[in-house]
């Protein structure tokens, strides 16, 4: 049997990363800046914390449900990142490090909260993490009172400042993420099994794969994923508050459609997840540097969804869609 | 070594399984076959553990024992090659094959790729399949498919120490010839190690390869033949053989059609998937009745007809005049009901009330400017409950809390109100009991008499030749043959089933 | 059983549960002035959960509706002097043209309507920031009060939102219980392969349900336009979840079929007594969010119809 090179498998593969060469190269024409090495650092810091929003996503989009708890799960553990470093001393160089496995272990709560309440009250996944969204905005207004929370160590804040070969170290730090997630996805019992239980729930339950067990640690994984974007995001902007979070919904889940990871569940991975991010961060910057306004953002994200959703549905497979 | 003795199984009012004795002994190859309904599935559900019998007992190699899921019947040695494709599509061939087995394969938690690769190539020898494992299973064509799944059930040999138990459903409805000749070879070699339980359509495979085969009909088993003693006719006349009462299928009433008057006519239709070039005329006052097998395509030219499904190439023609762009819409306008085979999915609104349910297909009837006459729906839905007698409270009723009978009659009824004279049903009787299934064949013979043309897929062969005036037997997407049922000149069931198989 | 036929009764009992215990803890909440003020204030929340309840009673959602509104705050604030009342029109047409986009990608591109209604409230987050410059934008108050200044006076003790309200319930109620447009919507909900095998076209009526939620959205902006005279990108805020909570305490469930707009005024009064009473009871305005997402909870988990859901995603 011949190898076909034009595959559904091969074009999801190489379809985003083709579009991104195509930006970068468009970009660069249009204004050389674009590829500079300062231009590349500044979309990458943009994106070290959306990317691991993306990537938190990507376990629940790949099982096949979706998550919307992002913003709100977000904002509240920057906050308590924030109150928690401030609690332990103030700096890295003293007990502050302790705020973050806390904050991890926060993170990964507001997760099992969210998959026990889409698992066990047997409610849709986007309701129920929406609610929980909610609850953990009005959670992170009601620690803050509102108020703005600052952290300043310079130690912590060398995720910001400290460069290697240019780039700062939280870029690094993401990028460890997103390998983390791939041998998760791609090398584990359990990643294959969202795999499995995207691609055919009742399949792989009949398989003998535990789908709610598998579906609860998709949700904490995510949650812990957040976790880390948020303390990205505090190391971004040295501060906290209730909207820390905001955007980061429909940044992450356009990013990770863009990417190739088909919002039906079962197909792509953190390397599609990867792709988007930097897809959809290449246009924001390249709107900027070609000087258009970036309250266009939203809008653009908007059609990039709608047109990556469209070309990545398989229309043969479905009947309604509500 | 397993055995079943004096299972019973019901549902509802449904006596699925009359005191079934079955047994299969060491490397035999045991068939299974029956109409569609005599209870072969069922009896296969609870071989393999998805279903718990209400009575009798289940032994293997002399011992009791029960299986509350699939998994625990696996850990015994039982497992099922299912005819629908079981296999996730997204994962490679190897871990389709270990799914839910994987723990051997991995290290610090981190899969051994190269070794789940080499134990998958092990499995796949055993099928003489020669694909890579680690190949996204999508790629794979419907018989390399079939294999994999026979492959991940053969590994029950590495991880059952006793013999094995396999469950083949149909498993060479899909296949060519060659293919299933080296399955049946397979299958042979493999009798070694494991019994086989291979249930089919195609009588003459089950003859070939069964060293004994079980003939089931409604529920029970009513012959068990070993290899060599009976022919392909004789097991089929035990299949289907009835006395049958012409007075059930209301055939005194059967009338002949108008060949002037022509309600639909397919022209050379072919549908993505798998019909091709399926003509056909339906006449004012005829039955006409699709036969063949599951997926051989009734479904989907009724769905043609009704608009749901565009031909690729070839026409339609609703009362002489060719439908260019067909929608639902249209064909109902044209006159066109459909009585779907899922009554409580397609059939009925569960939730809305009889009268609503009644005039769905026809609210512009009641309508001023998009404004409803509820006065007339409920004159018109009482007028109807009255003639089909609907067992229901009133027209307030909801259609979910009616029987499946007279939800039946509430489907009938939409469409008749509406004035509908070409009548698509598919299964009208399915699941209904003896007393409403009389009612629809009354309600065919009436509907038969007001100059309606029916489209019909029967639920049984006899149902198909008592109501008919005409049966096109469709295999594998075409026309095989065409049968003339004029009473006194009806064809037998089984000269059905050698056209169909 | 018992509680499936209470169920129905649910939203009504609780909101007379709920008056009635804030009305013991503080009788002066039962004064007809406070009661008809507290109501009143509702009625921008009310109008969009009105919309969102025909989205979501054919088994949608839109999460677009409270961008929406924001744009149309901030449109109605930019043209109010140049088009003087034809702006009400132009706001309504805006709402239902870009709710027509959402059903059209729903239903004929097979987008789920969560990402189809969130994208185009981005583009309207987009279009309201470009439209407003990214600040808050001001009505000139005489020609406010000139032109829509009916709409938030009060007749005697009643606050003018209320008759708007109860107009656009009355409009509604009719549309869902005597037109075919209705009685379509309710087919669709409760068994959509039952209505297109009835010959309905299903993709219309469901585009149209997620119109009319646009341009109730739309209204809703407008209304909360004229009360603050003003409008801005992110003004409306924090209406998305008390309207869906208000959709969903009033029984109509996530599945869709069942409820309709009688029950989402039931649900919105539940919501402003639930406010109202958090203050009596000493709950501070920013723990709403947390009670609200609490309350959405509980109110699905007991509504959900569990049985349409082959699989829970």
């Amino acid at each position: 049997m011949a190898k076909r090179l034009l595959t559904y498998e091969n074009a999801v593969r190489w379809a985003p990363l083709l579009v991104l060469l195509a930006l970068m190269l468009l970009f660069t024409a249009i204004n050389p800046a674009f590829l500079t090495e300062r231009n590349l650092a500044r979309i990458a810091i943009a994106a070290a914390p959306a990317l691991m929003v993306a990537v938190g996503v990507t376990f629940i989009i790949i099982m096949g449900s979706i998550d919307l708890s992002m913003e709100g799960s977000i904002s509240l553990t920057a906050v308590l990142f924030c109150f928690a470093f401030v609690q332990f001393g103030g700096t890295l160089a003293a007990g502050a490090w302790l705020a973050v496995p806390l904050i991890l272990l926060a993170g990964a709560g507001i997760g099992l909260v969210n998959g026990l309440v889409h698992v066990r009250l047997r409610i849709p996944s986007f309701m129920a993490s929406l609610a929980i969204g909610f609850v953990c905005t009005g959670a992170a207004i009601l620690v803050t009172g509102g108020d703005i929370v600052k952290i300043d160590d310079d130690v912590f804040r060398a995720l910001l400042t400290w460069r290697i070969l240019g780039f700062p170290l939280m870029v690094y730090v993401a990028a460890l993420g997103v390998v983390v997630a791939w041998v998760i996805l791609s090398h584990t019992r359990f990643g294959r099994h969202l795999y499995a239980v995207g691609g055919g729930e009742e399949l792989a339950h009949a398989s003998g794969v535990n789908v709610g067990r598998v579906r609860l640690v998709g949700f904490v994984l995510a949650g812990l994923f957040y976790a880390v974007a948020a303390i990205l995001q505090v190391a971004k902007l040295g501060q906290a508050e209730s909207v820390t979070g905001a955007n980061f919904m429909f940044l992450s889940i356009t990013s990770t459609v863009v990417g190739g990871v088909a919002l039906w569940g079962g197909i792509g991975g953190a390397w599609n997840t990867l792709v988007g991010v930097l897809i959809v961060f290449v246009i924001n910057n390249g709107m900027v540097v070609i000087g258009l306004p970036d309250y266009v953002q939203n809008g653009m994200l908007g059609v990039l969804v709608i047109i990556a959703v469209i070309l990545s549905t398989d229309r043969r497979s479905i009947s309604f869609v509500k | 070594m397993y055995e079943l003795k004096g299972i019973d199984k019901k549902f509802g009012g449904v006596h699925a399984l009359k005191h079934v004795d079955f047994h299969v002994k060491r490397g035999e190859i045991v068939g299974l076959v029956g109409e569609n309904g005599a209870g072969k599935s069922t009896l296969m559900k609870v071989i393999y553990g998805a279903y718990q019998p209400d009575s009798g007992q289940i032994l293997m190699d002399g011992k009791p024992v029960r299986f509350a899921n699939p998994r625990q019947a696996m850990d015994q040695g039982i497992g099922m090659v299912f005819q629908e494709q079981s296999l996730i599509p997204n994962l490679s061939v190897m871990e389709n094959i270990f799914l839910g087995n994987e723990k051997q394969f991995t290290r610090a938690g981190l899969f051994d790729w190269a070794k789940m690769a080499e134990a998958a190539r092990h499995q796949l020898a055993k099928v003489r399949l020669d694909v890579d494992p680690r190949a996204p299973t999508s790629g794979l064509s419907f018989a390399q498919r079939q294999l994999v799944e026979l492959a991940k059930v053969l590994t029950l040999e590495e991880r059952i120490e006793g013999d094995l138990v396999i469950l083949l459903d149909e498993p060479t409805s899909v296949l060519s010839e060659d293919e299933v000749k080296l399955l049946f070879k397979l299958v042979r070699e493999l009798t070694n190690r494991a019994s086989f339980i291979f249930v089919s359509h195609r009588m003459d495979e089950v003859m070939e390869l069964s060293d004994r085969i079980y003939v089931m009909k409604d529920g029970a088993v009513v012959d068990v033949v070993a290899r060599g003693q009976s022919t392909v006719e004789a097991i089929q006349h035990t299949m289907v053989g009835r006395s049958i009462d012409n007075e059930y299928y209301r055939e005194t009433r059967q009338k002949p059609f108008d060949p002037k008057t022509r309600l639909v006519e397919l022209d050379r239709v072919s549908l993505p998937g798998r019909i091709k070039d399926v003509s056909l005329t339906l006449h004012a006052g005829e039955v006409l009745c699709l036969v063949g097998t599951e997926g051989s395509g009734r479904e989907a030219i009724m769905r043609t007809v009704f608009g749901m499904l565009s031909p690729l190439s070839g026409s339609v023609r609703l009362k002489g005049e060719p439908v260019q762009r067909p929608t639902p819409r249209h064909a109902v306008e044209r006159g066109v009901g459909y009585v779907p085979r899922e009554r409580k999915v397609e059939g009925i609104v569960a939730g809305m009330t009889i009268y609503e349910n009644m005039t769905l297909s026809q609210m512009g009837r009641y309508a001023t400017a998009g404004v409803l006459g509820t006065g007339a729906e409920r004159r018109l839905a009482r007028d109807w409950i009255k003639r089909m007698s609907i067992k229901a409270p009133s027209e307030n009723a909801d259609c979910g809390n009616l029987s499946g009978g007279n939800q039946q009659k509430v489907v009938l009824s939409k469409w008749r109100s509406g004035g509908s004279d070409i009548m698509l049903l598919d299964h009208p009787t399915r699941g209904l009991d003896i007393g409403a299934k009389q009612d629809v064949y009354t309600m065919v013979r009436d509907m038969s008499d007001d100059g309606v043309g029916i489209i019909l897929a029967a639920d049984t062969l006899e149902e198909a030749i008592g109501l008919s005036h005409t049966i096109i037997v469709l295999k594998d997407g075409a026309v095989q043959k065409t049968f003339d049922c004029t009473p006194g000149r009806k064809p037998t069931m089984y000269d059905l089933l050698h056209a169909m198989l | 059983m018992t509680f499936q036929r209470l169920k129905s009764h649910l939203p009504w009992i609780t909101l007379l549960v709920l008056v009635a215990v804030v009305g013991a803890v503080d009788p002066t909440f039962l004064r007809p002035v406070n009661l008809l003020g507290l109501a009143g204030d509702i009625v921008p929340l009310f109008i969009m959960a009105l919309g969102l309840t025909f989205a979501i009673y054919i088994g949608g959602i839109d999460l677009s509706a409270q961008s929406m509104a924001n744009m149309i705050t901030v449109m109605a604030s930019l043209y109010l002097s140049s088009l003087g009342l034809w702006v009400a029109p132009l706001c309504i047409a805006v709402g239902f043209l870009l709710g027509t986009v959402s059903g059209y990608f729903t239903t004929r591109q097979f987008v789920p309507s969560f990402i189809s209604t969130l994208a185009v409230g981005g583009v309207c987050f987009s279009m309201a920031q470009w439209l407003s410059g990214n600040r808050a934008l001001n009505m000139d108050a005489t020609q406010r009060d000139a032109l829509f200044g009916w709409m938030i006076g009060r007749t005697g003790i009643i606050p003018n939102e209320l008759f708007i309200a109860v107009g656009l319930l009355a409009i509604c109620l009719f549309i869902e219980r005597r037109t075919t447009l209705g009685r379509a919507l309710k087919a669709v909900g409760a068994g959509e392969l039952a209505a297109a095998a009835s010959g309905l076209n299903v993709g219309r009526f469901k585009i149209l349900a997620f119109a009319i939620s646009g341009a109730l959205a739309a209204v809703a902006g407008l209304l909360f336009s004229v009360k603050l005279s003003g409008g801005a990108p992110t003004i409306a805020n924090g209406f998305l979840l008390p309207a869906i909570v208000a959709v969903l305490v009033g029984g109509t469930p996530l599945t869709g079929g069942v409820g309709g707009v009688l029950n989402t005024a039931i649900g919105t009064l539940i919501v402003a007594v639930i406010r109202s009473s958090m203050l009596y009871f000493g709950i501070e305005a920013t723990q709403q969010q947390m009670v609200f997402g609490l309350v959405l909870i509980v109110a699905i988990a007991l509504t959900i119809d569990r049985s349409k859901l082959r699989l829970v995603k």
